[in-house]
């Protein structure tokens, strides 16, 4: 006791907005009911609030920003905001999507008062961008309406929570809708009248989960929480509004996911020296990248300079949605790093998973790919080269078409008339959709070298050799 | 060199035929095929379309349906096979199998099985068997397959093969050939086809891709590997064909000698009695009509019309439609249900003696030729309105009179308009949905619908040019293109035999409803007869203040017993009081009224086609009115077109007359006019109108008429295209208008209560009639457990307004009807008696506690619904929790709760019944000094024109109609009445969000008058919501 809430007022939309430089109106929506959830301060001025229509909002804000509402990613969200939290808090319960719940009671003397601790939340809030609403509480279900219901209540003196309780309007108690209507019905309308009638009379008249709501939120009936316990990874994710094109924006987001990491690796008084950076695109698969320092280390400068010199090496192949940073081996910040690449590794079992990472290690992880096929009538694209980590993921189709087992690069001019016709034509004309349009007559043919090779005619009456069979 | 084609799907196999049927017929002409074959899966719903295209040409339509069979067993292939009908009776067999393959499975899908192909007699079709591959079926079990269906069609069955130039074709050409030598039939050349031409391969494969629900992207294998099955030139065919092979498909051909021509359709004979001829019969029908229509005596220029109907009726032999028509109508009287015909029918004296349409031939000029004509040769079109509530006795009554298997509904061919086409094709090609919303959204819909494509580019959507004109091809060759099948409104097919020998049927989404596979204008194009047998919400409404006004006077009043041409109507609707009113009570109506000030019944007929996109798009209004109220005078450029314009003062009203002014003022011939008049009805889904534009005003500046006034005349039938409103269909809407505003005037008790008791319907909801009723000093009383029925009924002595239980959102009907029906005559006294008298779920008393009908005997809607709740057990949770459950007996505290403020009772009366009787929320807040600056709607009336005011109101309505460009109009509501805003473009542009989002808006701007109407041009918007933030008002936005 107290109870202390955080309610986030658009978790998503602060973590874009976070990484964008650009103030552009945001807004986070709902495909299913085609309405606005969470809406940027900017996207408010225009007039979109939540549960503004879709189609209204973009005749207010043809310049709207969208994203899709993703549950698992705001709860990811929330778990990094609980790392800080944890820095400062102490039992810390994730209320998904959009809270945290913390007792303040065992803190409350660490920090010499309530009202310092508010100081260190709020700063410690207005530095990550985030909109919240803190809020104190007799119990946790009281701090947590209290603060939803945006009621500027950090104190812990009971009587003046109940106060504001009593005045808590009914519709910000999350009760059911049916039990509201029934409030309302009967005039109700704060949480204080409901107190003062009769409880039996009450008792009566209301279902036994209301009735159990009611004394969850006075007190009157347990509500053990569950406490959060930090993973042991470091782990953030920064979303891009815009795809971001070149690696210089990236930088922008990588200080911050930075910063944090120094934070957490204060925290814990240990550095990492690897890093894992997965680069998010669009349909494609993402770039993963893995950053060494030469020892542990904990200064984001230092992990920055590294980055910095990595991506300069490496161009990005494709615009980045998101990215995230992983670390997941933490060292003693005075131990030397492990003798050579070649010295002993835990997971020595298997010969092939040894051969491929260090493989990867020398050559980069875009380097090694393996053989795939792939659905295009198109001989050139009928492959693919997958990461390794898909290996075995996608299934081989039963019936492939009759294709020469060396395709070439790139096909050849044929340069003698054939001896023999075997088979053809065939004809593949397709791939408008992507600038990538064949209209080729392909046929077997026997060459005057006695080769067997797999020709084709194209529209331009152009003769080329796109494969061997033998 | 000759080739038949007869393997070819058109785009009514929905999603794979890349090419409209008449597209795929003009080919096969410029190929110079033999004969086309079209054959739909398990469909001939593109046969007439591709007959209309080649009924005069030498290539001969052959009519034909590929279907997949269900395996016999779960590891078999399906049988796949084309059936061709050789002739009428082989195309009645076809329909047959096809109707029993629909009707089996679920709309739009179909199942059959081998041992169909035994059941059913197939005794004059071909077979083409489309053999396995061998990566379906081992040769064996191939052979087993094709012997199976040899057996089944023993001199009548090939081998299809096809030559798309695809990957393992060699094979299964060989395999073919040795299942050819095995059955001991010919192979027969056949090209799979899926387009007209090559050129539509990115529209088949983004076809393919829909049908997936996939990308092009991510489609892969399922796209065909190139764009090989269209109808190729015939030294393409001889080059790829073995001669023997093509030679088969002219064999074929020749054998199938069915045409669609042969179809006659025959009209049901039922109705007409054993000793009398159908003219004879319907002679006599039509004479008791008369005596009853005319009991003084026919006047003699009517029995001459009569005369001439009767002898064209007979010569064209369509007296069976009449007397079809005639039975459905007479069964309607019988029955009590008002009905009326409207369309070109109201032209025919016949109809008026048959009762099939009211407007009486004294009033209004009949053109019988508009109705049927020789030259024409069309059968007539008749579509009745029923009262919307009893429509179904009348369909219920078709079908028992005609059985199922004789009458049926018409399809209505769901087609691509330009939202779905963009949709789809933007999945296809993988673009992110919520871009394409994006897209749609910058879409102007109201702009005309050629524009988008402009639209698009001008708001810099998409910036890749390439790839936007991929993308408009695509969707602008997609527009039009059959989605599925719907049923038609009301067109029903009724034949003499069984409908399945014409044409299949299939299931419709609604349960236990059939739709044959021919839209109306294939119908039309065949010559088959529909009746439209439509439903109308204004039929119920009169139909029951009519009932009301019987029971006051005490005897019959029915639609005979208005009196005609009463001036107190007239007056009523030239001030533009016709809220509630059938069709002039629309804001743009209501606003003509006063302008068009109509005396008489015509000008009701006027008033209601006026105030339509021709008329306003040909800025043919003004002139009119000017003319009418003799500001300018009336004359005509010479004396054929004072023949058609002289009924409307010289100014084109009727879409009749612009097609007649197209003759007589620009040349066209009959059969040209005839074209025009298709083209406007087709010109919203895929006509085309600039064709005739250079030839109208060409032609009419040649007759000396001014260009200003054919570009104008151009524009009005531009929009007359889907709204077309013929002069005998606005005749007969004008008379309802008639009754609908005597009633209002003279028994608007009656009149709000037949309205009500016919919601949803009409324009405004129970909330708007409600208070225009108490404007018109109608005096409403509260729903109340102890005095309403479940429909508004009117009560006492004075005919007072009762509000209904219907009003009660959520109130189960037969609970209300059982309240009604145990309710002692000395009303209910306890909700306890309530309780044991009726057993009412719990749920609904609450509702009606809720809605305040139990004041009355348990005290105010907070304390009845304190007292309803404690009729529960008490939760046991509580009780136990509690410690010292003994001081809470059951029953034990009383409980005084606050009684409701007004302004909650307003709130609560919204939430229940969507209206109030308490004072208006505008009333409430002005008392509490909100709106200290605002006029209401009273004082508006008198207000100077040319002042700044400001107003505030309820927003009821936001439109921005097609006809006026960029204009919003915001109606608004406050205690007095309705507030009329006009938002033009910039200022709606600039103050978007209090345009968009207020429930409650508050205006600053300048008053605007002409005569009574009065405007407010809208010059600053805010919006007050958060005053009445919980008031649940619907908005009808932007219809």
């Amino acid at each position: 006791m107290p109870w202390l809430y955080l309610h986030f007022h658009h978790l998503l939309l602060n973590h874009v907005a976070r990484a964008m430089e650009a103030d552009a109106p945001l807004a986070v929506i709902c495909q299913g009911s085609r309405r606005v959830l969470q809406a940027g301060p900017r996207a408010i001025e225009l007039g979109v609030r939540p549960g503004t229509a879709f189609k209204t909002a973009l005749n207010l804000a043809p310049e709207l920003v969208m994203f899709h509402a993703d549950d698992d990613r705001q709860a990811r969200i929330l778990e990094q905001q609980a790392h800080w939290l944890y820095h400062h808090m102490d039992r810390i319960t994730l209320y998904p999507p959009d809270g945290l719940l913390a007792d303040a009671g065992s803190v409350k003397r660490l920090y010499g008062g309530l009202l310092p601790l508010r100081k260190a939340l709020q700063e410690a809030l207005a530095e990550r961008q985030l909109d919240a609403t803190l809020s104190t509480g007799p119990t946790p279900l009281a701090a947590r309406l209290l603060a939803r219901a945006g009621v500027d209540c950090f104190t812990d003196s009971h009587e003046e929570m109940t106060a504001h309780l009593a005045t808590l309007p009914l519709t910000h108690t999350e009760f059911e809708g049916r039990t509201l209507q029934r409030l309302n019905r009967l005039g109700l309308t704060r949480l204080g009248q409901l107190q003062q009638l009769p409880p039996a009379e009450l008792a009566r008249r209301l279902a036994p989960e209301t009735l159990a709501h009611i004394q969850r939120i006075l007190g009157q009936r347990p509500d053990p929480q569950t406490s959060w316990q930090p993973p042991r990874d470091f782990r953030q994710r920064a979303d891009f509004g815009l795809p971001v094109e070149k690696a210089q924006g990236l930088l922008f987001a990588l200080q911050r996911t930075l910063a944090e990491l120094e934070n957490d690796l204060q925290w814990r008084q240990q550095g990492a020296d690897t890093l894992l950076l997965t680069l998010y695109h669009y349909r494609q698969e993402p770039s993963r990248l893995r950053i060494r320092s030469t020892g542990p280390e904990h200064r984001a400068e230092a992990f920055l300079n590294l980055l910095r010199i990595r991506l300069e090496q490496y161009p990005l192949q494709a615009p980045v949605e998101a990215l995230e940073l992983r670390v997941t081996r933490f060292l003693d910040r005075h131990t030397a790093s492990s003798a050579d690449l070649l010295g002993e590794t835990p997971d020595t079992g298997e010969a092939w998973h040894t051969l491929v990472s260090r493989l990867q290690a020398r050559l980069g992880e875009q380097a090694l790919t393996h053989l795939a096929p792939a659905a295009d009538h198109r001989p050139e694209r009928a492959w693919s080269a997958r990461s390794l980590a898909r290996r075995g993921r996608d299934p081989i189709p039963e019936h492939l078409p009759l294709r020469p087992l060396w395709l070439l690069p790139h096909p050849a001019p044929l340069q003698a008339a054939p001896e023999e016709w075997l088979g053809g034509p065939e004809r593949i004309s397709g791939g408008w959709w992507d600038g990538e349009r064949v209209l080729r007559d392909y046929y077997i043919a026997r060459l005057p070298e006695g080769q067997l090779a797999w020709i084709y005619r194209d529209n331009q009456q152009g003769w080329f050799v796109h494969g061997w069979f033998g | 060199m000759s080739y038949a084609e007869l393997y070819c799907f058109s785009n009514f196999t929905f999603l794979t035929g890349a090419s409209h049927p008449h597209e795929l017929a003009e080919q096969a002409l410029a190929n110079g095929y033999r004969a086309l074959a079209i054959t739909d899966a398990c469909s001939v719903a593109g046969i007439p379309r591709a007959w209309q295209a080649l009924k005069h040409s030498d290539v001969a339509l052959i009519t034909g349906s590929y279907f997949e069979l269900e395996p016999d067993t779960p590891d078999h292939p399906p049988t796949r096979l084309i059936l061709l009908a050789c002739t009428r009776q082989g195309y009645g067999q076809l329909c047959q199998l096809i109707t029993l393959g629909r009707r089996r499975a679920s709309k739009g899908q179909y199942q059959l099985f081998t041992d169909d192909l035994d059941s059913h007699l197939l005794t004059d079709c071909l077979c083409l068997w489309l053999a396995p591959t061998a990566q379906e079926a081992s040769f064996t079990c191939a052979l087993k397959a094709g012997q199976g269906l040899h057996n089944r069609f023993p001199d009548r069955f090939w081998l299809a093969a096809s030559r798309a130039l695809a990957c393992g074709e060699e094979q299964q050409l060989h395999r073919i050939r040795a299942l050819s030598r095995e059955l001991e039939r010919p192979v027969v050349a056949t090209g799979e086809v899926h387009m007209h031409d090559r050129q539509r391969q990115p529209l088949q494969d983004v076809l393919t891709a829909i049908r997936h629900n996939t990308s092009l992207e991510q489609a892969g294998h399922r796209l065909f590997q190139n764009g090989e099955r269209y109808l190729r030139p015939l030294p393409v065919l001889h080059r790829l064909f073995p001669e023997e092979w093509i030679n088969e498909t002219l064999v074929i051909a020749e054998q199938c000698t069915f045409r669609p021509g042969e179809l006659r359709y025959e009209y049901p004979g039922d109705l007409v009695p054993p000793e009398q001829t159908p003219a004879s019969w319907l002679e006599i029908l039509t004479r008791q009509g008369e005596q009853r229509r005319f009991p003084e005596g026919t006047p003699a220029h009517i029995q001459a019309l009569i005369r001439k109907e009767l002898a064209l009726i007979r010569e064209m032999e369509y007296e069976h439609y009449f007397l079809t028509i005639h039975d459905i109508v007479s069964f309607a009287r019988r029955q009590g249900i008002l009905c009326q015909g409207r369309g070109s029918a109201a032209n025919s004296a016949v109809c008026y003696c048959l009762g099939i349409t009211e407007v009486d031939p004294r009033q209004i000029e009949l053109l019988f030729e508009r109705f049927i004509s020789k030259d024409r040769d069309e059968p007539p079109d008749i579509d009745v309105d029923f009262e919307h509530e009893r429509r179904e006795e009348v369909i219920q009554y078709i079908y028992q009179r005609y059985g199922r298997e004789r009458a049926a509904l018409a399809a209505a061919v769901i087609r691509y308009q330009p939202r779905s086409a963009i949709r789809d094709v933007g999945k296809a090609l993988g673009f992110d949905p919520a871009q394409v919303e994006q897209l749609l959204n910058g879409i102007d819909w109201r702009d005309r619908e050629t524009d988008w494509r402009s639209q698009i580019l001008d708001k810099g959507l998409t910036r890749h040019k390439r790839v936007a004109n991929q993308f408009f091809t695509l969707v602008n060759t997609l527009l039009g293109f059959p989605r599925h099948l719907s049923q038609h409104v009301g067109g029903f097919v009724i034949s003499s035999g069984p409908l399945s020998q014409l044409v299949p049927t299939e299931n419709a989404a609604m349960a236990g409803r059939t739709v044959i596979q021919w839209d109306k204008d294939d119908l039309e194009s065949l010559g088959l007869m529909k009746v439209d047998v439509l439903a109308l919400g204004m039929l119920t409404a009169i139909r029951k203040s009519l009932t009301l006004i019987s029971e006051a006077k005490g005897e019959p009043f029915t639609l005979q017993h208005v009196p005609r041409e009463d001036k107190a109507t007239y007056d009523m609707l030239t001030t533009g009081d016709s809220i509630g009113v059938f069709q002039v009570e629309s804001r743009a109506q209501i606003n003509m009224l006063p302008r068009l000030r109509p005396e008489k019944f015509y000008d009701l007929v006027i008033e209601v086609a006026i105030v339509r996109p021709g008329p306003i798009q040909g800025d043919m209004v003004h002139p009119y009115l000017k003319r009418k109220h003799g500001l300018e005078a009336v004359t005509y450029p010479n004396e054929e077109v004072r023949g058609v314009l002289e009924r409307t003062l010289g100014v084109p009203i009727f879409q009749e007359q612009v097609i007649k002014l197209a003759m007589v003022a620009a040349g066209f011939t009959a059969g040209e006019a005839d074209q025009l008049r298709r083209a406007m009805a087709a010109w919203k889904s895929h006509g085309d109108l600039t064709v005739f534009r250079e030839k109208l005003i060409r032609g009419m500046r040649e007759r000396g008429h001014s260009e200003d006034f054919a570009e104008r005349l151009y524009h009005q039938i531009c929009g007359f295209g889907g709204y077309g409103f013929p002069e005998s269909h606005a005749a007969s809407f004008a008379l309802l208008v008639y009754v609908s505003a005597w009633i209002k005037r003279h028994h608007p008790a009656a009149f709000y209560c037949g309205l009500l008791n016919s919601q949803p319907m009409g324009f405004y909801s129970p909330s708007q009639l409600i208070q225009d009723a108490r404007r018109h000093d109608v005096v409403v009383l509260p729903v109340d457990v102890n005095h309403s029925h479940w429909d508004y009924t009117l009560e006492g002595p004075d005919g007072h307004l009762r509000i209904g239980l219907r009003q009660v959102r959520g109130l189960n009907r037969q609970s209300a009807e059982a309240l009604c029906q145990q309710r002692p005559p000395g009303g209910y006294t306890s909700v306890q008696q309530l309780r044991q008298y009726t057993a009412l779920p719990q749920r609904d008393l609450e509702l009606l506690a809720g809605s305040n009908a139990l004041a009355a005997i348990s005290g105010h809607r907070h304390q009845s619904y304190w007292e309803l709740l404690g009729h529960e057990e008490a939760a046991p949770l509580w009780v136990s929790e509690d410690g010292d459950d003994q001081a809470y007996l059951p029953g034990g505290d009383r409980v005084d709760l606050p009684a409701p403020s007004e302004g909650q009772n307003v709130l609560a009366d919204y939430a229940s019944q969507g209206l109030s009787l308490q004072r208006h929320p505008l009333a409430l807040l002005r008392e509490q000094g909100h709106l200290r600056n605002c006029l209401n709607a009273q004082q508006l009336k008198t207000a100077e024109p040319n002042r700044p005011v400001q107003v505030a109101g309820l927003v009821t309505g936001r439109q921005r109609p097609g006809s006026a460009s960029g204009v919003t109009f915001v109606t608004l509501e406050d205690e007095f009445g309705n507030i009329n805003v006009v938002v033009w473009l910039n200022t709606a542009r600039q103050q978007r969000k209090p345009l968009l989002t207020s429930r409650l808006l508050h205006v600053k701007g300048i008053v605007e008058r002409e005569g009574d109407i009065v405007h407010i041009m809208a010059g600053k918007l805010t919006d007050l919501s958060h005053l009445i933030q919980t008031l649940p008002v619907p908005s009808r936005d932007f219809q």
